[in-house]
């Protein structure tokens, strides 16, 4: 499918993938250039795919939490929320941003592929007098990334330049209403924009050329966003977590709230005082660094010294900031706790074997993580 | 005038080195701009026999693993080691120092199969390319 952004990606070189269905750049220039630009100026990257929702209603919110593993009712007004829709087994049917209005309003941000289980689902599980309306048929979003995407938003849109750490608004523009968050995906400051097409068009091209003019925004494709999410470990939907995964599993406990009460999957996740099931058939998720040249890549083979498969590349990748090739895998938990204690590993690539050592997230520093540092 | 590299319908052009028993194979422009980026080039060992359109290199990219199929079936006799240290030549360089392997064809009428210049533009022009994969 043809998104409303396209257009202005073929003006810009943008070379279009098929991406779960829909049409998308994969890069402008290279993966590695933009990956670097997004490091170190700044990025915008067409992110129409993901799915919009919008809950209203008096059950607006409590409607959500009892979906959700992270605690939206601990959340205050007008800030976004990580967290996994699970099913009733503990498996992540998505990973998804919440946003909280006062009581009665939430929108949702989905993965392009699960939009529309999650439609179904979360329509499924809302309490009377609530209501949703899927957005995402006629809207575009965008990422604005990167250590200069407050100066790029300083010459469009000033005022939000004063937005906290995931905050999030409502913005009028051109007539339409955006669901404004200062988020994203890359590990660097910025924001993300979802709005109707009619006027989000013209105010993606606003961004784009203000930032193109200033030699501060550089056009990003699916390649460098991948490279980027990679590079601090944050999971990809299809990779990392599936039906099949619980969110420990997935080493991603912060996206769980131990303290509140009822949400699907939470008795198959957690036990009655709130620690975590350990589920010892379970794989576990660890990160890896390639010792010697190669290039791990998803579904390559992780063995141990012994010659023993021991699990699966999940997400791999190369990044001359990580020194070389990295990713993750889920591997036998048995097995994780000894790699992480040295024992030797290996993964597979066209047949060879590339000794790994164990590497953790995020894999880089970036400009959050140097935040973080500082407070 | 140079002599004429013939090319594959995979991207790979042949062309005579020293002799009619020796020639140098490398990926096109289009294909360099279709790999972007590479990171390392695995190159065949020196002696192997390889067929034609058998796997002979694998260039990996940041975007993904390509293989590189031999234009025609034969002995490698050399391999480009300055990729080992920049594999960057393979984009810079594609025609020239970015050569990947030598080989001696082991039977020369394989070579009347492949592209000549014109027909490989065309073959281009026709959307020959690969598209991405994402």
């Amino acid at each position: 499918m043809t998104l409303p952004l396209g257009p202005s990606h073929l003006r810009e070189g943008g070379h279009m993938v098929d991406f779960h269905g829909y049409s998308l750049p994969i890069r402008f220039a290279t993966i590695l250039s933009e990956s670097a630009a997004v490091r170190e100026r700044s990025g915008i990257f067409d992110i129409s795919h993901m799915g919009h929702f919008e809950i209203r209603g008096t059950g607006a919110v409590s409607s959500v939490n009892r979906l959700l593993t992270s605690n939206l009712e601990a959340v205050e007004s007008g800030k976004a929320l990580y967290g996994h829709l699970l099913d009733e087994s503990g498996g992540v049917i998505d990973d998804i941003m919440a946003y909280r209005f006062g009581e009665d309003r939430v929108d949702l941000v989905v993965n392009a592929s699960n939009r529309e289980a999650d439609l179904e689902w979360v329509t499924r599980h809302l309490s009377p007098g609530t209501g949703i309306v899927d957005h995402s048929p006629e809207h575009v979003g965008w990422a604005l990334q990167g250590p200069e995407s407050e100066e790029v938003m300083g010459s469009v849109l000033p005022d939000l330049c004063r937005m906290k750490r995931r905050e999030a608004r409502t913005v009028a523009w051109g007539g339409s209403s955006f669901l404004v968050s200062r988020t994203g995906y890359t590990g660097e400051d910025g924001w993300e924009f979802f709005g109707p097409a009619r006027s989000g068009v013209d105010l993606y091209e606003t961004f784009l050329h203000a930032g193109k003019e200033s030699g501060k925004l550089s056009p990003c494709g699916l390649g460098a966003r991948d490279l980027l999410r990679l590079e601090m470990g944050y999971p990809l939907y299809g990779q990392e977590l599936t039906r099949e995964v619980n969110p420990f599993d997935a080493r991603l406990d912060f996206a769980v709230s131990r303290s509140k009460g009822f949400f699907i999957g939470r008795d198959a996740i957690l036990s009655e005082d709130g620690t975590p099931r350990i589920l010892s058939g379970h794989p576990v998720l660890v990160g890896f660094l390639l010792q010697e040249k190669g290039i791990p890549r998803t579904d390559c083979i992780l063995e141990t010294g012994g010659g023993n498969p021991v699990g699966k590349v999940t997400s791999g990748g190369y990044s001359p900031r990580v020194g070389g090739g990295f990713g993750l895998g889920f591997v036998d938990r048995v097995f994780a706790e000894e790699f992480r204690r040295g024992a030797k590993a290996n993964v597979r690539i066209h047949g060879n074997l590339h000794p790994i050592r164990p590497g953790s997230w995020p894999f880089v520093q970036s400009g959050l993580t140097k935040t973080l540092r500082k407070q | 005038m140079p002599p004429a590299r013939r090319y594959t319908k995979t991207h790979e052009w042949l062309v005579q080195s020293e002799s009619p028993e020796a020639w140098n194979v490398g990926i096109s422009d289009f294909a360099q701009q279709e790999v972007t980026d590479v990171v390392f080039v695995e190159l065949p060992k020196v002696g192997r026999q390889v067929p034609r359109g058998g796997e002979a290199a694998i260039i990996e990219s940041v975007k993904a693993a390509f293989s590189i199929y031999s234009p025609v079936g034969g002995t490698i006799l050399a391999v480009n080691h300055a990729l080992d240290g920049d594999p960057g030549l393979l984009n810079r360089d594609p025609y020239g120092q970015g050569w990947i392997f030598r080989i001696q064809p082991s039977d020369l009428s394989e070579l009347d199969q492949l592209m000549d210049e014109h027909a490989y533009e065309q073959f281009l022009s026709e959307g020959g390319g690969h598209p991405e994969h994402g």
